[in-house]
């Protein structure tokens, strides 16, 4: 902390309408921490259970994605980046809260999920319906996740969900997701 | 053949199977860190359960909210109760949901359209 007060920090969260935010390696435990607190703070907030859950579970989806992601690059014996090491944030501007993620990747990695979520912008809810459907009937592939999850996270928003890429060096990128309900 | 019972935590269900009574009862939220691994013990009991079971057999579950690796397990559960049930076996699935919740009525109905077995939808008043 030689650059930033922790006032600024506080100031810099409040004007960008960020009401929860966590950054660092991604536990479990943390995350089911987290949860709690979300779900809490939102019981207080003007919102239908449903909005509630579709913030929760996006949270959830989000968390787990980059925990997800961070095992199997461990697993594959990638040491040299921290991809358990991420942030979340949850924020409300005007009607909407967002939902936020960012963690460490590798460029290719990246490219997969970014042809992915080019495509399911494409879809409309029935259409998202179906391939939610179609997926949910697949074989999973072993090592990876059940494949519904940014499925799951377009049917629940108002709109499509964003990324953005920021390139660290050749191999390696920093991808975030935002998820608007 | 044994009961199952398995306690629940922050982020995973309670389960108590009754191998005597056929009632297989599944309460809490589920996002467990691998829900692969979590429900695999579920999957293969009630697997070894529906060939030698002759009874009824009743699932009721209460689960407020449920991570996308849990509702594809879900689904698997589903469908060995299917294929017990267009064997002939007589099971019904009574699915607990928050009528205040649209969005948990909404996968309850998702799971249904699945299945052609007797599957109740429960939309009960919460807290």
């Amino acid at each position: 902390m030689q650059h930033v007060t922790l006032y600024d920090l506080k100031e810099t969260f409040s004007e960008e309408g960020i009401l929860i935010c966590f950054a660092g390696p991604f536990s479990h435990s943390i995350i089911e921490e987290l949860g709690n607190a979300v779900k809490s703070y939102l019981e207080g907030e003007q919102l239908t259970k449903a909005s509630l859950m579709d913030v929760f579970s996006i949270f959830i989806e989000q968390t787990q994605n980059v925990r997800n992601y961070a095992e199997l690059k461990a697993g594959e014996g990638n040491t040299d980046r921290d991809f358990n090491s991420g942030i979340v944030i949850i924020g409300k501007n005007e009607e909407n809260y967002t939902v936020s993620s960012g963690n460490f990747a590798k460029r290719e990695d990246v490219h997969n999920v970014v042809e992915r979520l080019d495509m399911l912008k494409s879809l409309d809810k029935r259409e998202l319906k179906a391939a939610y459907k179609d997926q949910m009937r697949r074989e999973r592939e072993p090592g990876k996740g059940s494949g519904l999850g940014l499925i799951d996270m377009s049917r629940k928003t108002s709109k499509p969900l964003e990324y953005s890429i920021i390139d660290i060096d050749e191999r390696y990128c920093f991808f975030s997701l935002k998820a608007t309900v | 053949m044994d009961s199952l019972k398995i306690e629940g935590t922050i982020s995973t269900p309670d389960i108590l199977f009754d191998s005597d009574s056929g009632v297989l009862s599944m309460s809490g939220e589920s996002y467990p860190e691998n829900s692969f691994e979590f429900f695999k013990p579920v999957l293969s009991w009630i697997s070894r359960f529906m060939t030698a079971h002759k009874g009824e057999v009743t699932l009721n579950t209460h689960l407020s909210y449920l991570n996308t690796g849990s509702t594809k397990c879900m689904m698997d559960i589903l469908d060995l109760l299917e294929e017990f049930h267009t064997r002939g076996g007589r099971v019904t699935v009574n699915w607990f949901c928050d009528e205040e919740n649209e969005r948990a009525v909404e996968t309850a109905e998702e799971f249904k359209e699945e299945v052609t077995l007797p599957f109740h939808i429960k939309a009960v008043k919460e807290e």
